[in-house]
């Protein structure tokens, strides 16, 4: 080794072992930010370009439905719970009708429970599209959003004729549902019913819905800019995903094949055939391509039970005038878009619940961010919490 | 689809052997109303009920923790027409992740100052739950890494959800969805709220 070489060699040495100092700041993201999807604010220690100690502030946007719903009737509850998620609306009313009519022993019509299955289906593509419209957003990919928002938009256009609202549908009744087609002073002769031309154009819509599917696929996964942003990052192993409640597709992204459709008995999934998406590693890109698949998974639902609902039939129980729920609790939950969605119910007797305990999935898989950014970088926090789905509303309450 | 209590005396209800089971192993008391199988245990039992349901039972997945202020009397809302004790029932949900079998386990606070050990050992997910539970309800739940309030602003006072605490919208005005109709501005009023 030559004079030169030596004094190069140690001086580059010496380059390496001085220490970068880095000063210590609080970053303080939202709570309006476009990433935030509402109003969350994370508060995070950052040291260069990593982040510690992330803490999420939330409550911003807390409505007490609990307590409102303690006050208030069981029909007129539906229109409450409609706004937790508002992303898929339709879904969040079903467990609490479930619950309901468990303690007024009720047996809802076929027909009516087709319909709610088809819709809250329905509601799972309008919401995961959401999901694939702002996830490639937040990381820079700005194309997929023009394809998932104009699909979704026919979704919601659909669930729009039968219910006549897009966002907060309000449409299922105790004992069934109440279709907004034939409602009205003028058309008062006519039965409400489905739409004409509902189920052709569900049938439509959903061979539309996998077209995109395959779209977007060929979009977003032969990105390498969005493959290097996803794959590997945030990732989250199974037993620690289970321990903080994360479910849905953030659990099944994590290796675990657990689905409440296939389980649990609230709308009768148990007659069609379809897979529960699951992946292995956990991390974000994961968590992307989980909920593609189960775009495909719910049109496929949904073109089976457009062939399988009984043509006619009543779409309403017999239910007394003024709803009475006998004494008696339950826990009825429900495979959302975002996860597991329960109600626990206390009655009394009474016209309104005692006690009515909302489980919302945002809330859980939100729960997890303190975990899941320590030591990050920066740009990756993005990603992550994009990649969980959340929607404040449903964090809120 | 249902089933009633009563009906669980003729014939078995198929959680039945699974609530017992669960009972056994946590020294608790089941019950199934309604399809929701709930093990009542003291609150001494609390952490180890829910580490023996993890670790020996399955129920790996942390759903919720929530509680239930049983009040005889209501600031708002229908009061209960039967007397109860009072007491808060802390309630959480916990669930295997194949079959989906969730248990509820139920314990009995007290009215006045409910205090309980944390579960955040056992369950991280618990943490979250835990906070809305103490700034709703006033429960202390000791060995909590950090009761902040979580949806209430800093500093609120008191505990929303108790039965106790009013609703300020319904003070300052009735709600009218009793009768579910409000007349239209420009129609003079039954109910004048200056008189």
């Amino acid at each position: 080794m030559t004079v030169d070489e030596h004094a190069i060699r140690q001086l580059s040495e010496a380059a390496v072992s001085v220490e970068l100092e880095t000063e210590e700041m609080t970053l303080n993201i939202g709570p309006q930010h476009p990433s935030t999807h509402g109003v969350l604010r994370l508060v995070a220690r950052v040291d260069g370009e990593r982040a510690f100690d992330v803490r999420p502030v939330i409550g911003y946007m807390h409505r007490g439905y609990e307590k409102l719903s303690e006050v208030r009737t069981y029909p007129q509850i539906t229109a409450l719970i409609n706004r937790i998620d508002w992303v898929a609306g339709y879904a969040n009313e079903v467990p609490f009708m479930v619950a309901t009519e468990k303690l007024m022993d009720i047996e809802v019509p076929e027909r009516a429970q087709f319909i709610r299955l088809i819709l809250t289906e329905m509601a799972r593509i309008a919401s995961h599209f959401m999901f694939m419209a702002s996830y490639p957003q937040e990381l820079g990919a700005l194309t997929p959003i023009m394809f998932a928002l104009r699909e979704r938009e026919r979704v919601l256009d659909l669930i729009e004729s039968v219910t006549g609202g897009r966002f907060h549908p309000n449409f299922n009744r105790i004992g069934g549902v109440k279709p907004a087609y034939g409602a009205g002073s003028t058309t008062r002769k006519q039965p409400q019913d489905l739409p004409a031309g509902f189920l052709s154009g569900a049938n439509e819509a959903m061979g539309r819905v996998l077209d995109v599917c395959d779209e977007l696929e060929a979009l977003v996964a032969g990105n390498d800019v969005f493959l290097a942003r996803t794959k590997g990052i945030g990732i989250i192993p199974p037993e620690v995903a289970s321990s903080y409640g994360l479910s849905g597709p953030n659990l099944r992204a994590s290796g675990v094949g657990f689905d409440l459709r296939k389980v649990a008995d609230y709308l009768p999934y148990e007659r069609f055939e379809f897979d529960v998406i699951t992946a292995e590693r956990g991390d974000c890109w994961d968590r992307w391509w989980v909920r593609l698949q189960e775009i495909r998974e719910a049109a496929k639902i949904v073109l089976q039970a457009v062939d399988a609902i009984p043509p006619s039939g009543p779409l309403q129980a017999k239910v007394p005038k003024i709803i009475k729920v006998p004494k008696g609790e339950t826990y009825v939950r429900a495979e959302n878009p975002k996860g597991e969605m329960g109600y626990y119910l206390v009655s009394d007797g009474g016209t309104g619940p005692y006690r009515l305990k909302i489980r919302s999935a945002s809330f859980s898989n939100l729960s997890i961010l303190p975990w899941v950014l320590e030591g990050v970088l920066v740009p990756d926090i993005i990603a992550i919490m994009g990649s969980l789905d959340f929607v404040l509303g449903d964090v809120d309450r | 689809m249902t089933s009633s209590p009563s009906d669980t005396e003729t014939t078995p209800h198929p959680l039945q052997d699974f609530a017992d089971s669960v009972a056994a192993v946590v020294a608790g008391t089941a019950e199934i109303n309604f399809d929701t199988v709930k093990v009542r245990v003291s609150p001494e039992d609390w952490v180890e009920t829910h580490q023996l349901a993890r670790d020996h039972l399955g129920l790996t997945f942390f759903s919720w923790l929530s509680a239930t202020d049983w009040s005889n009397e209501v600031a708002v809302g229908d009061a209960l027409n039967d007397e109860v004790e009072e007491r808060v029932e802390l309630l959480t949900f916990v669930s295997d992740l194949s079959e989906g079998k969730g248990v509820m386990f139920s314990t009995d606070l007290t009215h006045d100052e409910p205090r309980i050990a944390s579960l955040v050992a056992i369950f991280p997910g618990a943490n979250w739950h835990e906070r809305e539970a103490a700034e709703m309800f006033g429960i202390d739940f000791e060995g909590h890494p950090g009761l902040d309030h979580i949806y209430l602003p800093d500093g609120f006072v008191g505990n929303p959800l108790r039965k106790s605490y009013p609703l300020l919208s319904r003070e300052v005005k009735p709600w009218p969805g009793t009768v579910d109709v409000e007349g239209m501005p420009d129609e003079p009023s039954t109910e004048n709220p200056e008189s």
